[in-house]
């Protein structure tokens, strides 16, 4: 089959909200712009996000307060000029999405309506009943669409075109018929989305694969604080399907065994609202002491009975849905089973506030960029606040795009080969070719349970250094895997071969940069080293892979600010 | 505090749809007993198709908790979205032999895949956005009460799975019908007091592709696996279309609007009456079947009806409710 080669200004992949947010700006500023995408625009999984997105524009509230709370929750790891420029921005971005059609909830008074989270000072979570997510996917898609941006949906994008510090380019095939082309490009922007499908019990979508990650590292390029991987507090039992924080929010309790109102004990204060690693943990607690409940004893209760029917089917009715579908459990008339599950990589590939991707510490990739989950500014360093998600992917998906619109003009194009195509090829044929014995669904599964048993939660170098040493004879054993499929029609078995191979890629610099990271942080805790230690760890890690797949650390500066280092309290 | 929560396990058959484009001549079944617990859902047993017993197997998902709308599939027959059907609940409406195929089996690609370009075609004909200025860099939001914003009637949380495009007759037999999903979308932006385009009703009101040739079958409201409930979305663009003026005086409008006029009449259908009024002179061609009907007893001749006791209350409330103006 021949190899096409489609030019254009700028290649995005990746259709969720920072993707299209970006498209959209490049269109309109008469740019030749592409999206590629594994799915279709409309199931990217920034559709599935419930709760809320954070914009401080209440009497009450304050952009101040706004950035105090992002910073505090990163437990001080955020750069703080990265979560000024976001906390800044908000309200005037929740405003443009609204004006372009998000069917928010409202007040009484037409206002958008705003709701309580954890770890924030003031009611702040703009909300469309609980399928926010869903409603800005549609209209960031609806509007860029309706001016013009070219989505190649069902694309699976496999590599880039990286020479010399430069991208030029995205190499893909078509999961219908396998046919690969190139997309030569001056710019190239990744908005790949997140990485939690490493764990066994997590809330992500099946694509949420972190292919971008891995694509990225293998040409020797860093990627920053893989470690910090955000456990939220309530995935449904057994399966780990997300009920959102809105249910805390809107006044939702948790019970042990022993009908204890535990979150009493941990954060007395903040009770359920305290910031998501801290309930995760007080959760697992619970748990691994012998307080658990359900037919494995393996959740917590969460109890929103006393909220009432109407509060229910108001503002909470899809994830009612959710644990009648998942559990059989009707949270109008009884506590429902929960626990905690890999929810949200803060790590990803590292940029700076206009979404330049770094080469190194010091050093910028020319025309390569990156926004939203797959990336990190970072405004969420070791630990997201609830809300602050939807929010960078969609901010600075849209400002990423304006960087873009500035920088295409000074760059030039790098006419790409189809000798450009080689590697996706051979990754391809190798694994549509190869004679094994080991299955991707057996190795995925000792991946994932793996990554939950020892890279959780709860960490020590004890499990973490498990934990290299299966994904490193993982890797091994899966260079003698074998396909049945070996047809070119929706090949769906080669595609989760590839994002296998990502995923074990990035799994590396997950429990990699987490083994050197003695201290506890956020999301990233560990049981040999409880405290935060500021003076030696008050940096981002930043890790490479060699040809011969071993990583190596550096680390860089925090950006801090006004917000001063405190010891965190709920 | 406590809940009842039990897993228990029952044997299920499921007899699969295969088919490759490239390498079948024919579709087949391929037949997979298994196990399956209380805490499973339908995508579950797709992928364990996949993963324990063949991995060329395809399908498509992501979200896994009903948002994305990638899975919708047919298990006997029935539109259903593999991530949020309960496996327990499958069983009790159709017992332990379950049939599972895509939504439309003559656009299969493989296995549960289908080719679904009609479906987004049909999606993009109803301009399907919010047709506004949009103002890049605003200092407030447009003032929504939450009656308005409760006017979109949950159209907004359609997830575009095609599950009710491919369970409706219409679009089966009519190439150009839009489809209950179009229909919907095309209500969530004409509802939005936001909107202002000025051709979308118009579009939706054309004959052949528009809301007019819907045969109010119910079957989108019964595959919708988000209660959106298609088919009063259409009624209501069908409200909206005499409220704007913009249903024209054509068969398919007469279709409706007969109703209405018999009703008002006599408080019962007259059918007979109904087609004339719709069809006008082009009566005759229906001229035997009305006869073999008539001979039948299966219609009354116009002198024939019985009026309503109580059509005086009828009247009323036709009064009180139409919308039609001619």
């Amino acid at each position: 089959m021949s190899i096409p080669i489609y030019t254009y200004d700028a290649v995005i992949v990746g259709a969720g909200l920072a993707g299209c947010a970006a498209a959209r700006e490049l269109q309109n500023a008469g740019k030749k712009v592409a999206v590629i995408t594994k799915l279709h625009p409309l199931r990217s999984h920034s559709g599935a996000a419930q709760g809320g997105i954070n914009a401080a524009f209440s009497d009450e509230d304050s952009v101040e307060l706004h950035e105090f709370d992002t910073v505090k929750g990163s437990d001080y790891l955020a750069d703080q000029d990265a979560v000024e420029f976001m906390c800044k921005n908000a309200p005037e971005t929740i405003r443009w999405a609204e004006r372009m059609g998000a069917a928010f909830s409202r007040k009484p008074d037409g206002k958008i309506a705003q709701r309580p989270f954890g770890g924030q000072s003031s009611p702040r979570a703009c909300f469309a009943k609980d399928r926010t997510g869903l409603t800005l996917l549609q209209t960031v898609y609806e509007q860029a669409y309706r001016v013009g941006v070219k989505f190649w949906d069902e694309w699976y994008a496999a590599d880039i075109i990286y020479k010399d510090g430069k991208v030029s380019g995205v190499v893909a095939f078509n999961i219908r018929d396998m046919q690969i082309a190139i997309f030569n490009a001056k710019t190239v922007m990744f908005a790949t989305g997140g990485y939690a499908r490493a764990y066994k019990i997590n809330s992500n979508a099946h694509a949420n694969t972190g292919d971008g990650l891995s694509i990225v590292a293998r040409h020797g390029l860093p990627l920053e604080d893989m470690e910090f991987v955000q456990f939220h507090p309530s995935g449904l039992s057994g399966n780990g399907v997300l009920i959102s924080e809105a249910a805390r929010g809107e006044g939702g309790r948790l019970y042990n065994s022993k009908g204890e109102r535990f979150m009493e004990k941990y954060a007395p204060n903040a009770l359920e609202l305290a910031s998501r690693d801290v309930v995760a943990r007080a959760i697992l607690n619970e748990i691994r002491e012998g307080r658990g409940v359900g037919p494995r004893k393996d959740a917590v209760y969460l109890d929103v009975t006393h909220l009432g029917k109407d509060l229910i089917m108001n503002k909470l009715p899809e994830l009612r849905e959710l644990a009648m579908t998942f559990l059989g459990l009707d949270m109008i008339k009884e506590p429902i089973l929960i626990s905690a599950t890999a929810h949200y990589s803060m790590g990803g590939i590292p940029v700076d506030i206009d979404g330049h991707a770094r080469k190194n510490n010091e050093e910028f990739i020319e025309g390569f960029y990156a926004a939203g989950e797959c990336s990190c500014v970072s405004v969420h360093g070791a630990n997201r606040l609830g809300a602050n998600s939807v929010l960078e992917a969609l901010l600075f998906g849209r400002f990423v795009g304006k960087t873009m619109v500035k920088d295409v003009d000074n760059i030039e194009l790098r006419e790409a080969t189809i000798d450009d195509a080689q590697r996706a090829q051979e990754e391809i044929d190798f694994l549509l070719n190869n004679n094994g014995n080991e299955t991707v669904p057996e190795l995925r599964e000792e991946l994932q349970q793996c990554m939950t048993a020892n890279a959780g939660a709860f960490r020590s170098k004890e499990t973490l250094q498990i934990a290299v040493d299966t994904v490193k004879e993982l890797r091994k054993r899966f260079k003698n895997v074998r396909l049945k499929d070996k047809s070119k029609v929706f090949n769906t078995e080669l595609q989760e071969a590839l994002e296998f191979g990502h995923m074990l890629d990035y799994s590396l610099f997950i429990v990699e940069s987490a083994i050197a990271r003695e201290e506890s942080r956020g999301a990233h805790y560990r049981e040999d080293f409880e405290k935060r230690d500021d003076e030696k760890f008050l940096k981002h890690t930043m890790a490479y892979m060699d040809e011969d797949g071993n990583i190596s650390l550096d680390y860089m500066d925090v950006v801090l600010g006004k917000h001063e280092l405190k010891e965190r309290n709920y | 505090m406590s809940t009842e929560h039990k897993i228990t396990t029952q044997k299920v058959n499921f007899k699969v749809f295969r088919f490759n484009a490239d390498e079948d001549y024919l579709p087949y079944y391929e037949n997979y007993d298994m196990e399956v617990t209380s805490e499973e859902v339908v995508l579950d047993i797709l992928n364990r198709i996949k993963w324990d017993h063949d991995g060329s197997f395809s399908y498509r998902r992501s979200c896994r908790h009903g948002i994305c709308g990638a899975c919708a599939i047919k298990v006997n027959g029935r539109a259903t979205l593999a991530c949020k059907e309960s496996m327990n609940d499958m069983v009790d409406l159709f017992g332990n032999e379950l049939v599972i195929e895509p939504l439309s089996i003559k656009r299969a690609v493989k296995d549960m895949v289908i080719d679904k370009a009609d479906f987004w075609e049909k999606h993009a004909a109803v301009t399907p956005y919010l047709v506004a200025e949009i103002d890049e860099n605003p200092t407030s939001e447009n003032l929504v009460s939450p009656e308005d914003a409760d006017k979109l009637d949950e159209a907004d949380l359609c997830i575009q799975c095609g599950a009710c495009h491919y369970a409706c007759p219409a679009v089966e037999v009519n190439e150009d019908f839009f489809g209950p999903a179009a229909f919907a979308a095309a209500y969530r932006f004409s509802a939005d007091v936001r909107d202002n385009s000025e051709s979308r009703l118009a579009d939706v009101n054309e004959e052949k592709q528009g809301v007019w040739d819907c045969v109010k079958c119910f079957e989108c409201a019964e595959a919708c696996p988000k209660d959106i409930n298609p088919i009063g979305k259409i009624t209501k663009l069908h409200q909206m279309a005499f409220q704007e003026g913009i249903a024209k005086n054509n068969v398919a409008v007469r279709h409706a609007v007969g109703f209405e006029k018999s009703i008002k009449k006599n408080g019962v259908l007259d059918e007979g009456g109904l087609v004339l009024y719709s069809e006008g002179p082009a009566i005759v061609k229906h001229l035997p079947v009305a006869f073999k009907m008539f001979t039948k007893g299966k219609i009354v001749p116009p002198w024939g009806i019985t009026k309503s006791e109580n059509l005086d209350e009828i009247q009323k409330l036709v009064k009180s409710s139409s919308t039609v103006k001619f």
